[in-house]
């Protein structure tokens, strides 16, 4: 028996022994809570959007008094502290010793990927409504690793790149950090806006934490482009905005970004210097649809501000979750139907504004908005949809298959059209 | 020489040999008694003391503390998982090449570092650490970048906790013979001297930059093998295994067990880790309580844990 | 008199332009006890350092036993035989007498390399270290630890480190320097019993001591050779008198 063949039958070994325990275990479920663990870096790097990520998960329990499917819910938090091993220890942490019924959290990529590998082994329910990478829903699928509200990378500069083309933007140079999420969000515009006969004209991609960019600008504004395209994060995308606003970039060339770069947790530190700026996303705390406005504003009266990307997403995934549970009247303890009924389950009434489904690969099908960031009557500035691109698929318009032959975006695979 | 300390087993008085056994059976016994996490996390904490250990023989041996050690323990990770996971290959034949990997940073490391000394020696390792860091990290195609690499490692046998626990205890032990008997051989007795007067083993002949650099080298085959077992106990690598936080941890380690003292690493690694794992789960400011733990013991048992009950039970010997 | 063992021929010590040891020729006779005395800064320590390899003359040669060693490192000179003290206690504080004595034994044999071998002596060195302890009577400290003994101790330890590599020549640096009288005399002793096969060569301020040892005296003042006589004449000679007592009148 080789390695491969031992682990298959071990785990249907494990499986059955599951399975032979499940009617004891359906008896008491009504009598003990569900259990959730909630992993988020409260320490580290990125602790800012950790902790709003804890308050859309309170928000939502609050809101529905902590009982998820007929039973109380017992949300246990620990701090992944930005840091995969960490993470992973606090995984093991969370189902080993705590039983959790389900995983739900992280926020870097790194510390998602690597509860992902963990969970494949123990076969834990996971959601990941902030892990973006895109292979978790593509190349590198886990049944029970499970994208409710979240995104792939890519999916949604897609449509940016087609939203470019409209624009008649002829040449487009593209600025990221360099690492993954940036590559994949870069690949995602470059890709379709190069097909579309557009071209990249130059990528530029610096280390994270990059205090100053002017080196960058500088180059930047010598390219005569129709407009310039940044993915940042956090503090690097407050930097870009405003050094590219001092440098006088702002006034004679379009800023794009990818949406982390004037989500609510970078845009309401800064002045007018966000203002104009364009993205792709799936939530836009600006738009005037009933559902995603009086999110907004519960959200804003509770906490003191408008809700971000990790407060909406970690939100609406507990209600995804919710409304899988209800279904299956919250019997979390059959993994199985579990994770197949969320699958399964369509996403209503919640702040995304219309009813949002999986694909066959365990990602969502969003309608995409280009949202502009403009200042609201209280001078504060937030995201107001300006166009909307609707049911966008992960693969765009792609076949699917042809589309997963192509290598992952990397640096050096960003989908350019050679012209 | 006493009588007594003649009849030796394993090089080891009756006594030692003894308190060996004694603490190797009820290690073995433990899984039996604790949770799976708990199994997890022993078998965590021995990884860590193996990485601890082998920092101890530059730092408590030849007196020179590295801050690169994080890196070699890392590299050998690294490469452990992208031959199974990348090159398909045998997880044993992976750990022997990623033990090889960590041994030959380890001698490059050595090459550059082994004429300085004292803050010199930590900035130039701790500088070594980065650069390796900063090639996991950029060097995307093969090491995956910021987010690592997953792979299946451990092989069959090993899938389960207590199964694993137990190799790596069998592994451990073996690694903390063989280092003991390292550091009490007379090369091991060359580097105490080197410690204590350089100038002095240079006029009795010794070429000191060669000892130092088989010392660094051996202490880089220990923690490559501590950074392979970690591979199989995470199957997963990321920038952050190699990064300086790993290095400075396995020193905190090793100072908290008590520089010199070899075994207190084990002790050093459960103390942070058991103190990481329940503090985290009461308060965010876990790392603040672990800073001040820290500091604390630096005020009062600066020796180290286990140099401090040495201290302890000899004055209690002394006295009548 | 016996064939020489050290012959120094016009050595030479520059440090930039300041000539330390300047054109120093003389011959030791095997077996001798010599002392070297002068002055501070008379250039002593740096001709011992020329001798045992620590320093090597900027010119002039070094002949020792039938060889050249004027070019040769400390540690090739040690392995043909030549043995040295230091003036500040070097030794290894922290490790047992034992261990030191082990360092010292081991430098130039290749069980320095055995990586994972006992810790103990085997049967020959354990004799070595033996007698070498014994001539230097401490015998019964091997198991103290370095810093726990006293001063005068720690400068026995270091005649018994000179000894237990069995020299043929032996390089004293004022070996009694800061002990007490009777520290003194028990160094004396040390040094008075030596196998008379060693050569020995003392660097010495104290006068009455270094006299009290030796067959034959060089005085060194300012990086030459001043006089040299048996021990007998050097206190009546009026260079020797001028150098130590004379050069303070005229200050």
């Amino acid at each position: 028996m080789d390695r491969r063949q031992f682990l298959k039958t071990s785990t249907a070994a494990v499986a059955a022994m599951g399975a032979g325990t499940a009617p004891w275990r359906a008896a008491q479920a009504q009598a003990t809570p569900i259990k959730i663990g909630l992993l988020a870096p409260l320490t580290g790097v990125v602790a800012s959007g950790g902790k709003e990520m804890v308050e859309g998960v309170q928000f939502y329990l609050d809101q529905v008094k902590n009982e998820m499917g007929g039973r109380k819910v017992e949300l246990v938090i620990e701090d992944d502290a930005s840091n995969p091993d960490t993470a992973l220890q606090k995984a093991r942490r969370l189902v080993e010793q705590g039983n959790c019924h389900m995983l739900i959290g992280n926020l870097l990529a790194n510390t998602g990927l690597a509860v992902a590998n963990y969970v494949k082994g123990t076969g834990t329910p996971y959601f990941i409504p902030i892990i973006a990478a895109d292979d978790l829903t593509q190349r590198a699928r886990i049944k029970n690793v499970i994208r409710v509200a979240g995104y792939t990378a890519s999916a949604f500069t897609h449509p940016f790149g087609d939203w470019c083309l409209k624009q008649g933007y002829k040449r487009i140079a593209t600025i990221s950090q360099d690492y993954t999420f940036g590559h994949e969000q870069c690949g995602g515009l470059a890709q379709v806006f190069t097909e579309g006969g557009g071209t990249i004209v130059q990528q530029f991609w610096h280390p994270l934490n990059t205090a100053d960019f002017s080196p960058y600008l500088g180059q930047l504004a010598e390219l005569k482009v129709d407009a310039i395209f940044a993915m940042e994060t956090g503090a690097d995308s407050t930097r870009l905005i405003q050094q590219y606003a001092s440098f006088g970039l702002k006034e004679k060339t379009p800023l794009l970004m990818a949406m982390n770069g004037t989500d609510q947790s970078v845009i309401r530190t800064i002045g007018p210097e966000c203002e104009g700026i364009v993205a792709a996303a799936h939530f836009a705390e600006g738009s005037d649809v009933p559902t995603t406005a009086k999110f907004e504003k519960e959200y804003e009266a509770k906490y003191g501000k408008i809700p971000s990307l990790y407060g909406f997403s970690m939100y609406s995934g507990m209600m995804w979750i919710d409304a899988a549970l209800k279904k299956i009247d919250g019997k979390v303890e059959d993994r199985e139907t579990f994770i197949e009924t969320v699958l399964k389950t369509e996403l209503d009434n919640s702040p995304l504004g219309k009813a949002v489904k999986f694909d066959d690969y365990g990602n969502p099908i969003y309608d995409v908005y280009i949202r502009k960031v403009v200042k609201r009557a209280d001078s504060k500035f937030w995201n107001v949809p300006i166009e909307t691109y609707p049911n966008v698929s992960q693969f765009w318009k792609y076949d699917p298959a042809t589309y997963l032959k192509q290598p992952p975006y990397s640096r050096t695979f960003q989908g350019i059209k050679k012209a | 020489m006493t009588p007594a300390s003649k009849s030796r087993i394993l090089g080891m008085t009756a006594r030692g040999a003894t308190t060996a056994a004694a603490i190797l059976i009820v290690a073995a016994l433990l899984p039996l008694g604790l949770s799976s996490y708990q199994v997890g996390l022993a078998t965590e904490i021995l990884i860590f003391g193996i990485l601890a250990m082998s920092i101890d023989i530059l730092a408590g041996f030849a007196g020179r503390t590295s801050l690169g050690h994080g890196a070699i323990f890392g590299v050998s990770t690294y490469v452990v998982v992208y031959m199974t996971s990348q090159a398909e290959m045998s997880p044993w034949l992976a750990l022997l090449l990623g033990i090889a990997a960590a041994t030959v940073v380890a001698a490059v490391f050595a090459l550059l570092a082994v004429r300085t000394s004292g803050v010199y020696f930590l900035l130039l390792t701790l500088a070594l650490g980065m650069i390796i860091w900063g090639v996991c990290l950029r060097w995307t195609q093969v090491t995956g970048g910021e987010n690592g690499m997953r792979g299946d490692v451990r092989p069959a046998i090993l899938v389960g906790q207590s199964a694993f626990y137990w190799a790596v205890l069998a592994c451990a032990a073996v690694v903390s013979y063989a280092m003991w008997r390292f550091v009490c051989s007379p090369f091991g007795l060359t580097l105490r001297g080197i410690r204590d007067s350089e100038s002095r083993m240079r006029s009795l002949g010794y070429n000191v930059p060669l000892h130092l650099f088989i010392g660094f080298s051996v202490s880089g085959v220990f923690a490559g093998i501590a950074g392979a077992l970690y591979a199989m106990f995470n199957n997963f690598v990321s920038p952050s295994t190699v990064a300086l936080a790993q290095s400075v941890e396995g020193v905190l380690m090793m100072i908290a067990g008590g520089v010199g003292t070899l075994f207190g690493a084990f002790v050093g690694a459960a103390a942070i880790i058991v103190l990481e794992n329940i503090v985290s789960s009461y308060t965010q400011r876990w790392l603040m309580v672990l800073g001040i733990t820290f500091v604390l013991i630096m005020i009062f048992a600066p020796e180290g844990i286990i140099g401090k009950l040495r201290a302890i039970f000899s004055r209690k010997a002394k006295a009548p | 008199m016996s064939e020489p063992i050290l012959t120094l021929s016009d050595v030479t010590v520059a440090f930039d332009a300041l000539k330390a040891v300047d054109g120093v020729s003389l011959t030791v006779p095997r077996g001798q006890r010599r002392a070297i005395i002068g002055p501070n800064g008379a250039g002593k320590t740096t001709l011992f350092n020329a001798i045992a390899g620590a320093h090597p003359p900027t010119s002039g040669k070094v002949m020792f036993n039938g060889n050249d060693v004027s070019e040769l490192p400390p540690h090739r000179r040690a392995r043909l035989g030549i043995s040295r003290t230091f003036q500040i206690t070097n030794l290894f504080p922290t490790l047992s007498v034992q261990d030191n004595m082990m360092l010292a034994l081991r430098g130039l044999k290749p069980k320095k390399f055995s990586l994972f071998g006992a810790p103990d002596p085997d049967e020959a060195e354990a004799a070595r270290i033996g007698s070498a302890l014994k001539a230097a009577r401490i015998a019964e400290r091997a198991d103290v630890i370095v810093k726990e003994m006293s001063y005068g101790e720690q400068r026995q330890l270091e005649i018994a480190i000179a000894l237990v590599t069995t020299p043929t020549m032996l390089l004293l640096d004022e070996p009694a320097a800061g002990l007490s009288p009777s520290e003194r005399s028990m160094i004396a002793e040390v040094i008075r019993s030596l196998d008379p096969a060693i050569t020995v060569i003392l660097i010495e301020h104290d006068m009455d001591l270094a006299l009290g040892l030796v067959d034959h005296v060089t005085c060194m003042f300012e990086g030459r050779v001043l006089v040299e006589e048996p021990p007998e004449g050097i206190r009546r000679n009026a260079k020797v008198q001028e150098v130590y007592l004379g050069k303070p009148r005229h200050a």
